[in-house]
Order: structure tokens, then sequence, then C-alpha cells
């Protein structure tokens, strides 16, 4: 929680600043790929200050193909690809971030291979992101965002086993689909300030465990009807509506706990909130 | 792939090994892939494309402020509205789109547009000729053919050669990277190119020297030899020398001469002069230090004495500061003051603790109270004032709380009879304060007043050790104080009772029992309703 309380300090400190930005802006559109080369693995990092950030798979053959559109007195795009470690985004070139209402926003459009195991590092500041990360064949997952509006879709399972899936969110409205698509023994989320839902249907190929850390806000827990879930609620100041769960001892569970095939434990660390749980058919 | 290997004088092993051997090299050289597209389009008139290939040098084509690049060299101008710059820009449009094998096929096919003329159609064909020369070798289907010479000697003698050139096929399939038509490759065997004869490819020489007098309509490559261009010959590609040497005799080559080593011998030099810069650094700092040992520079009285003096002075102007800082509160809050004062000597291990918890509790309050605020729209204003004025808050009551403490330790200096205290004046609360701020820096002034003396380091830190632990004492009570009184508003030990007022500012006994008053007995009882006027009269 103390990530996501240093993130809406610094949305913060982006909104103060904010209004002070002036000059005229330059924009310049850079499209950048490259070729898949017999890549085994691969450590991705992903980097986008402010604007419209979205995330595909990229068609076959093709190991990234990134489209930028931003101010280049402000940033330049960064695609550096060595040994087995691809870098992308934009980096800021040291003047002061210029945002206005009602003038046109960077954007960063980026395809990533299917083909290749890669270990994805997405961080990103005050965006509205839309990611599709089906099919992606990913070993690690590392989201960190600050105040932004973002939807996570995992829309495909993805084919390998990953050990930890996690998502810091500083101030934002973020919503994840199909965390069970994620193959993931384990997903973390580390939440601020806002609204977070999070729907728990896709394939879920493993027993998982999910850890939420939630500050101010409002969580949404969305399950599919079939899944066996444990909720251990550790909280302050949080209301629960826990509808369809039933409690024993100090834990929640789903009605068909003991029947389901596949079961997540969720802990729940929440405090100043408010946490619904919904079913969904 | 149609290789075709003339091997002179030798037999089908050696053939075999020379294949497997350099083969891959040129095959590195016909599967010329794009593996990496840069489309960059600008507000002002900038389009750029960048190709990087699995290998060879890659390609980038600039329109950009009136001039157009290929690979960094000024090709032509261009206007912004123009039909060049219109051309290039539908020929990126088709790019971003393609990748790999249908760009590449795109970007050959690629020709100017019909009816353009002048410096815009000049500018397009040599931005043609350069794809086509930068992309041919992907899109051909056949490889170049090659053909194989090496010079005379033992079959050994000829092993130990190849093998010893392994470590330089980067360097020849660099240079062979763009060598197109047909390869010559002579190993450990001169060449000459008579007068008339032409060579028609690519010429590699390793290890042995090639005379010129013909032409060669290709590249000449030369490893570890030399290359001599005599009068009436002519390269039509570029000459490109590892480890070699070139005489031009009138000779001419079309292309540039390129020496593939020169990146490596750069890189060397780069080595050697920091190599060079870092130890003479080091003979610089050793030589400085020897003759700073040798001037006596272990033991400089001076210097210790413009220390101490220095250090002396240091709290002396902290103790001024805070003094005056101190004098403020007096004049303006003396009951704070007093009431925090009263508190750290009545309680100090409760102040201290309070003032410790306090302290570290003072990061997380802050952030937390930012956040709280930030969450709602009337909030926010609050948060951009809170942010900077917290802290200030903070340093606030620390330096009242530490000024009390200073003032109590002043107030016992006063009462202990120590020499050189009786200046100290127990009324005043200036003169209190001060002999409180010079007490509790006592330990770090005596401690740079020993520092003159050699050899009593030990003493000095030890000093210093424990005059930070006064201060942090100090403060930590103080702090407390200022927390538990809400910064000297509330009463936490006053009102004392006046006996035990009167006894502390006199310092004597008085037993109030032993006071004779005579009462008149018929004197009436003093009720709450009574007439003090009148109980007034009585007395007198």
């Amino acid at each position: 929680m103390t990530d996501g309380v240093g993130r809406v300090i610094l949305a913060a400190a982006v909104l103060l600043v904010l209004p002070f930005g002036v000059g005229a802006q330059s924009w310049r559109t850079v499209t950048m790929s490259r070729q898949l080369s017999g890549e085994d693995d691969l450590r991705v990092s992903v980097s986008y200050g402010a604007g419209h950030f979205s995330v595909q798979p990229a068609d076959r053959g093709v190991l990234y193909r990134m489209q930028l559109r931003y101010d280049e007195e402000v940033f330049e795009p960064r695609a550096e690809y060595e040994g087995n470690r691809l870098e992308l985004g934009v980096e800021n070139v040291g003047r002061s971030i210029r945002i206005r209402k009602n003038r046109s926003r960077g954007e960063m459009d980026l395809r990533l291979s299917r083909e290749v195991p890669m270990d994805l590092d997405l961080e990103f500041g005050a965006v509205r992101a839309e990611l599709d990360l089906g099919g992606l064949s990913m070993t690690g997952l590392s989201l960190s965002t600050g105040a932004s509006e973002s939807t996570v879709d995992i829309s495909e399972p993805n084919p390998v086993r990953m050990r930890t899936a996690s998502f810091e969110v500083g101030a934002a409205d973020f919503t994840v689909r199909h965390l069970g698509n994620l193959n993931a023994r384990r997903i973390e989320v580390d939440a601020g300030v806002g609204d977070i839902t999070l729907w728990f249907n896709g394939a879920w190929e493993q027993e998982a465990g999910v850890a939420i850390d939630m500050g101010l806000g409002a969580l949404e827990l969305r399950f599919p009807e079939g899944l066996g879930v444990r909720l251990n609620k550790d909280s302050f100041l949080t209301s629960l509506d826990s509808e369809g769960m039933v409690k024993h001892g100090d834990a929640y569970y789903s009605l068909d706990w003991e029947t389901a095939d596949r079961r997540i434990t969720i802990d729940l660390n929440a405090a100043f909130g408010s946490v619904r749980v919904v079913w969904v058919r | 792939m149609a290789v075709l290997l003339m091997l002179l004088n030798r037999n089908a092993l050696t053939g075999l090994i020379l294949a497997a051997l350099l083969l891959p090299a040129l095959a590195g050289a016909q599967e010329r892939v794009v593996v990496s597209k840069e489309v960059a389009v600008g507000s002002s008139s900038e389009a750029s494309l960048r190709l990087e290939f699995s290998s060879g040098a890659p390609l980038e084509i600039a329109f950009d402020d009136g001039t157009v690049t290929i690979d960094g060299d000024a090709v032509g101008s261009f206007d912004r509205g123009g039909a060049a710059y219109a051309a290039w820009r539908n020929l990126l449009s088709e790019a971003i789109a393609l990748e790999n094998g249908p760009l590449s096929e795109m970007l050959v096919a690629w020709s100017p547009p019909e009816g353009l003329e002048g410096s815009a159609r000049d500018v397009l064909e040599t931005i043609d000729e350069a794809l086509e020369r930068s992309l041919r070798p992907a899109v051909e289907v056949d490889a170049p053919s090659v053909s194989v010479s090496v010079g005379s000697g033992g079959e050994s003698r000829l092993l130990q050669a190849l093998l010893g050139q392994v470590g330089r096929l980067s360097v020849l399939e660099e240079a062979l990277a763009d060598a197109g038509g047909a390869v010559q490759l002579h190993i450990q065997e001169d060449v000459e190119v008579q007068e008339g004869e032409t060579v028609h490819g690519t010429l590699v020489v390793i290890q042995a020297d090639a005379r010129i007098r013909g032409t060669v309509d290709g590249d000449v490559v030369v490893v570890d030899g030399s290359l001599q261009l005599l009068p009436g010959s002519r390269v039509l590609g570029e000459v490109r020398l590892a480890d070699a040497d070139v005489v031009r005799n009138e000779g001419a080559v079309d292309g540039t001469v390129v020496d593939m080593t020169q990146g490596e011998r750069d890189l060397e030099a780069e080595i050697r002069a920091r190599l060079r810069d870092e130890l003479r650094s080091e003979l610089r700092d050793e030589i400085r230090q020897t003759e700073h040992r040798s001037s006596g520079g272990g033991f400089n009285p001076f210097r210790r004495i413009f220390g101490a003096v220095g250090g002396i002075v240091e709290n002396l102007v902290k103790i001024l500061i805070l003094g005056l800082i101190g004098m403020g509160i007096i004049a303006f809050a003396p009951d704070n003051l007093d009431i925090v004062a009263e508190t750290a000597r009545r309680a100090p291990g409760r102040a201290a603790a309070v003032g410790v918890a306090g302290a570290f509790l003072l990061v997380p309050v802050w952030i937390l109270g930012a956040v709280a605020l930030a969450v709602s729209i009337v909030g926010i204003p609050v948060m951009i004032a809170w942010l900077p004025l917290f802290p200030l808050a903070a340093i606030v009551a620390g330096l009242l709380g530490y000024l009390a403490v200073a003032r109590n330790v002043g107030e016992w200096l006063a009462d202990s009879g120590y020499r050189y205290t009786e200046w100290i004046r127990k009324s005043n609360s200036v003169y209190t304060v001060f002999g409180g701020l010079i007490g509790l820096m006592s330990f770090f002034i005596v401690g740079h007043a020993l520092s003159v003396v050699p050899l009593v380091g030990f003493v000095k830190g030890l000093l210093a050790f424990a005059g930070t632990l006064a201060s942090l004492a100090a403060l930590a009570v103080g702090f407390g104080a200022v927390l538990l009184t809400r910064g000297g508003r509330r009463r936490e030990y006053f009102p004392e009772s006046f006996d035990e007022a009167w006894e502390r500012a006199v310092d004597v006994e008085i037993d109030v029992d032993d006071v004779d008053i005579e009462m008149d007995e018929e004197q009436p009882d003093e009720s709450p309703d009574g007439d003090r006027d009148q109980g007034g009269e009585n007395d007198d």
C-alpha cells in the first residue's frame, strides 16, 4: 500500500505542475518494428508517461511493433534491444510534461509477439490504457500505473505457466478481466486510491493465491459461478458486501467451495473503503 | 543455392573444410532480411525510414529540414509541398503496414512516379537506387558464385593458415555483405589483374598481395596483405581493407576505401588512452600524498588550531541563533515556554517517550493526512497547504521543546554553583536559555578545544558522542512536552501549589503553621456569600 500512496502523491504533484506548461507542441509519429530472430526468452520493459496506451498481440513473425505519437520537445522514443532484454516506450528529455484539456494527446500502440516467452514489465503514468494481453506467452507480469484509467484484458489463456503476476495501482480506475487466463500461481494487487474491478473469469489452469492490498477506494470482486473462492479479510474501516459467500471462522467461502474444480484463495487487506462481491453467470 | 567451388592445387578434403568455414559468411551475405524497421514522421517536414538487416550496415533515408540524406550523406533537397516529398510520404505510408519480405519487395519494386522531372526526380532515383542496392540481396533467389583459389604450400600449412583466419570471419562476412554477383577468393596466393583484363564481381585476397593494372567491376577486399593500384587500373566498387595497406599509384577507385579494422584500432587507442589517464591520475595522487607526508602533513599544528577555532565558532554561532529564537519565544509566547519547560522538568521520562513516538509518527501522519485530503475536491486545496505547513509545524515544535529544555538546563546550572555559571540569573529566562544552550553545546565546544592537542582524538569522539546524546535527549523530551501540552497551551502540571512555587523561588522552607495570626473570635466565618470588604475592615 505504501507504493500506492507514493503514486497518489506523484499523481498529485503531476496535477500541480500541469497548469504551468506553456509553449507549442511538436508532434512526431514513429513506427518501429522488429522481426523474430530465434529468441528463446525475453525480458520486456515498457514505460509510458502520459496519453493513450494500448497493447495487443502482434502478427506472426513480428517480435514487436510500436507506433508512437509524442511531443518531440518533451519526449523521445526508446527501443533498445540487446541480449534478451527489450526496452520500449518514451522517456522524458528534460522539460516539463504538458497535458491540456481539449488538446490532442500522445499515443502508444504496442504489439508484442505471442511466440516468445517473455517476462513483461509495464509501467505507465497518467494514461488511458487498454491492454489486451491475451495469448501472450508470459513467464512473469509486473504492471504498475499511476493516475490512469486502465483496462487490462487477458482475452486468451497464457500458454506458459507464470509464477507471479503483480499489479501496482496508484490513483486509478482499474479493471482487469479474465484473471484466470494469466495461468499464474500467485496474483498480487497493490492499490492506492481508486475504483478497482477484478474479474476472476477465464481458464484457471492451477489453484492460485491472490493477495489484494487496498487503500482508499472501492473494490469489486467479480467471480464466475463454479469457481471456489476463499476470502480472508483483514481490514480497517472497510465495508464488505459478501454476496453468495458464507463465513466459517475468519474466512468467507463460496457456497460450492468443497465441490469446485478450481479454487482460489484471496487474502484481502483493506482500509478506508468498500469491498463488494458479485457473482457472474 | 548454387555455389561453385573451384579448388586449384588441393584435394577434396581441403575444399570441404574451406566450404564449411566460409559458407556461413557467404550465406549471411545472401540472406539479407529486414529485421528492424523505423518510420518517423514529424509535424515539421520530417519523414524518415530506417531499416536494419540481419547482417551489414543499416539503411537510413531521411527527408528533414529541406535536405534529403541517405545514411547521413546529403543527396539532394526538397520542398515540403513538393512532389518528391509527397511521393516519399506515400511510400512511407505503405511501408508502415508491411514487414520483412513484403516490405522488401515493395521497396525494391518502388520507382519514382511518372511525370517527375528535375531535381525531384534525381533525388527519388537516388533513393530508388539506394533501396535496390540495400534490399536486392534479400529478394534475389540466386546466390553469387564463389571462386576459391589457394596458393602453393603443404596441406598442413594451408589448413594452419586457414584456421588462423577463423577469427577474421566476421570481418570477412562484413566485407562480403554487399557482394553481388561472383566472388573470387584467393588465400595465400598473390593476385595480379593484367592490363585490359576485367574481374567481374568481388575480389577477395587473404594473406596475400594484389596488383591491379586492369579493372575490377565490383569490390576489392584485402585481409592481411597489400593492394597496389597501378596506373590505368580501376575499381568500380569499394576497397575494403583489414590489416592491409593500399598503394594508390595513379589507380582509380569509384567507391570509397574502407578500413574494416579502423573501429578496433580506435577502440584500442581509446582503451590505451583511458589506462594512461588512470595511471597518470593515480601516480599524481601518490606523488601528492608523498609530498604531503614529507612536508609534515601528518602533524600540522596550525591546521589543528584553525580547525578547533572554526569548530568552536560554529557552535557559538549555533548558540547565538538558537538563543535569539529563544528570546523571540520569551517575548511573544512566554506562557507556552513556561508550560512546556515545566512539563519537561516534571515528567522527563513520559515526555521523552511521547517525543520519540511522535517523531516516528511524523512522516506517516503527514502522508496519510495528504492522502485523506486528496480524495475530495474540497480537501485538495487544504492538502496543498498541508504538505509544506505540517513539516514546518514539526520543526517549530522541536525548536520550542529544545529551547524549553535548554532553559531547564540553564536553571539547573544556575543552582549548581559550578564555576563560571554565576552570570546565569535564574529570574531571567534569557539568561537561563543561553546558559542552557551553552551547557548542551559544551561537549562539542570542549571537544573542538581539545582537538588542538595531538593524540586525543578518542576523547574528542567520546565528547561528540555525549553531546549528540544530550542533544537528542533534549529534543525528544522537549518535543514530547510540546505534544503533551499541545504546544504549551494545556497545563499538564500547572498550577503548582503556592508553597511549592515560593519554596522553589526563594529556596527556603516556610512553615505556614508557625505563623501566628491573631483572629478576632467574634469575626464571622467567611462564607461564599460573605462580604470581603467587611472582612478586610476586620483585619485592619
